[in-house]
């Protein structure tokens, strides 16, 4: 399979990272050549048909911190758009930073992939907030594949799950713990009694939470997810601003003793039901399954005929993120046979 | 094995059919039901006793069953069934007075605050209280819904269980 990655950061190369690693591997089990033709990133790609070695265009990208600079098939400037014009291939992974006020420019990208008749991986979860019907009707419609496991959760299995595993139960609610940057600060200041300020300038200084936390810190990215398990788990047609969000950067050490008084501990919980969408700081029981610690992700379906089922899994990383996307490309392969 | 259950059930025609119908089909014998249509609760419900026999297991399949069907049961033997709801506000609890959050909370029907524990935090704005309430089976939702009313109404952050 022909494989065309835009965005060349933390998931772009844990792409190609994970590639290097399993591509004998997945030959031998899955009878799928994954063969890497073209790369962008913000400033550039590289382009070569007969495929782009993994191990060298890392290398390139450590050195120079330009795709671009890949020796010989590197061109300058080129962008994503330009890429999908003029490269042959059978799949985009759509990788580049979630967007939430339109999407752009991941929603152009795979919209012209699915459009040109190409299968679409993604762990991008602006476009997917903001227009899930739109690209899910368009990949129907052009009778091509959309996966984006690693969009929720990281690497912790859930929307493929739900859809397969779970096939034939219905999904009635699914709570969780949908952001690893947030559970961290909440664990952190549960464990050390310290203040939410101090607890986040510490989550940052071990790149725990970004500069600009935000997204994170302000419910938006959980609130991002809760919107894609509605409509691709719960069939709802809902977009991001049908979820009531609140974060967590009024947590004080208080309220954190007050819950633990009475076992609980609180944590940003997203909520995805019939009644309700919804990302908040809940009281979660220390003995249940919400209770991970670190950057753990964990969510529980409630279901109809399987009860209750709890998953949970690294929420981020590198190698982490690129092994769902990874394993949405062999669901991928395999369809096509 | 024996058990007495009072459900409360809406005042329209089939309710009880509707709850007492699964029962048999669950395997357990209807001993007795006592059903006085003129004794209302506060909210307008019919309070019905039954009394049921079988194993365990099919008991806990019928109060399992008739919780699912969304019938209210509020006694078991004799004892009144409570659900404990626990919630934390922060905010500026001087300012926008916790009490008045108890007083608004207690006179909603079949729902008592049992405990209230506040903790001033060194930004008086940012302090945070506790509230557990002790309501009447199956009114978890409702409390629930106006704790979230009153938080946004005094600008409390309201953190409820999951
Ligand atoms: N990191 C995780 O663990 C994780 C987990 C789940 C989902 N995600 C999602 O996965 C996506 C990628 O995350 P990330 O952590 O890899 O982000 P990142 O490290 O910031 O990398 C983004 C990449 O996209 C490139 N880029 C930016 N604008 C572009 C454009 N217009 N055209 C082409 N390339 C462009 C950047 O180029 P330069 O290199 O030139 O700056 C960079 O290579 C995001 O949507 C994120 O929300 C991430």
């Amino acid at each position: 399979m022909r494989i065309c990655i835009i965005g060349f950061g933390s998931v772009g190369q844990g792409v190609a990272q994970v590639f290097n690693m399993k591509r004998d591997r997945i030959k031998q089990d899955y009878d799928l050549d994954l063969q890497l033709v073209a790369v962008a990133d913000s400033k550039g790609a590289v382009i070569s048909e007969e495929g782009i070695n993994p191990a060298l265009l890392l290398e390139t990208k450590q050195n120079t911190g330009r795709v671009s600079d890949y020796p010989e098939y590197g061109v300058n400037g080129v962008t994503g758009m330009d890429l999908l014009d003029t490269v042959e291939y059978d799949c985009l992974v759509e990788v580049t930073p979630t967007n939430i006020c339109d999407g752009e420019p991941a929603r152009s990208h795979m919209l012209k992939a699915m459009n040109t008749g190409r299968n679409v991986v993604t762990s991008n979860k602006g476009p997917l907030a903001l227009g899930f019907t739109e690209l899910r009707d368009t990949a129907q419609d052009n009778n091509v594949m959309f996966k984006y496991e690693a969009s929720v959760g990281g690497a912790m299995p859930i929307i493929n799950f739900a859809q397969e595993t779970l096939s034939g139960c219905e999904i009635e609610s699914i709570y969780g713990i949908l952001n690893g940057t947030t559970n961290y600060i909440l664990s952190r200041m549960a464990k050390e009694g310290s203040s939410y300020n101090q607890t986040l300038n510490e989550a940052q200084e071990m790149n725990i939470a970004e500069t600009n936390p935000t997204q994170d810190v302000e419910g938006e990215d959980a609130a991002c997810k809760v919107v894609i398990l509605a409509n691709s788990i719960m069939n709802m047609n809902v977009t991001y601003n049908d979820v009531m969000v609140k974060g967590i950067s009024q947590i004080t050490p208080e309220s954190i003793q007050l819950a633990k008084k009475e076992g609980y501990l609180i944590k940003l919980i997203g909520e995805v039901s019939h009644d309700s969408l919804e990302v908040s700081p809940r009281l979660v029981n220390e003995g249940s399954p919400f209770a991970v610690e670190g950057t753990l992700n964990v969510a529980t379906l409630k279901t109809d005929l399987a009860d209750d089922v709890t998953v949970v899994g690294k929420g981020a990383g590198s190698i982490e993120t690129a092994s769902a996307i990874l394993s949405d490309i062999i669901s991928i392969s395999k369809s096509m046979i | 094995m024996r058990l007495k259950l009072v459900l409360e059930l809406l005042d329209v025609p089939g309710q009880l059919l509707d709850a007492l119908n699964p029962i048999g089909r669950l395997g357990a014998n209807i001993v007795a039901v006592i059903h006085q249509r003129d004794v209302k609760t506060e909210r307008g419900t019919i309070p019905v006793q039954i009394t049921i026999e079988g194993d365990e297991e099919t008991l806990n399949k019928v109060l399992k069953m008739l919780e699912t069907k969304g019938i209210q049961i509020i006694q078991v033997d004799g004892i009144l069934r409570k659900e404990k709801i626990t919630t934390i506000l922060i905010g500026n609890i001087i300012d926008q007075d916790v009490k008045d959050t108890v007083n608004i909370l207690n006179q909603l029907d079949g729902v008592r605050v049992a405990d209230l524990d506040l903790k001033m935090s060194d930004h008086p704005e940012h302090s945070a209280s506790k509230i557990i309430i002790e309501a009447d089976y199956g009114r978890k939702k409702l409390v629930t819904s106006k704790i979230k009313e009153i938080g946004s109404n005094k600008g409390f952050l309201v953190i409820n269980e999951v």
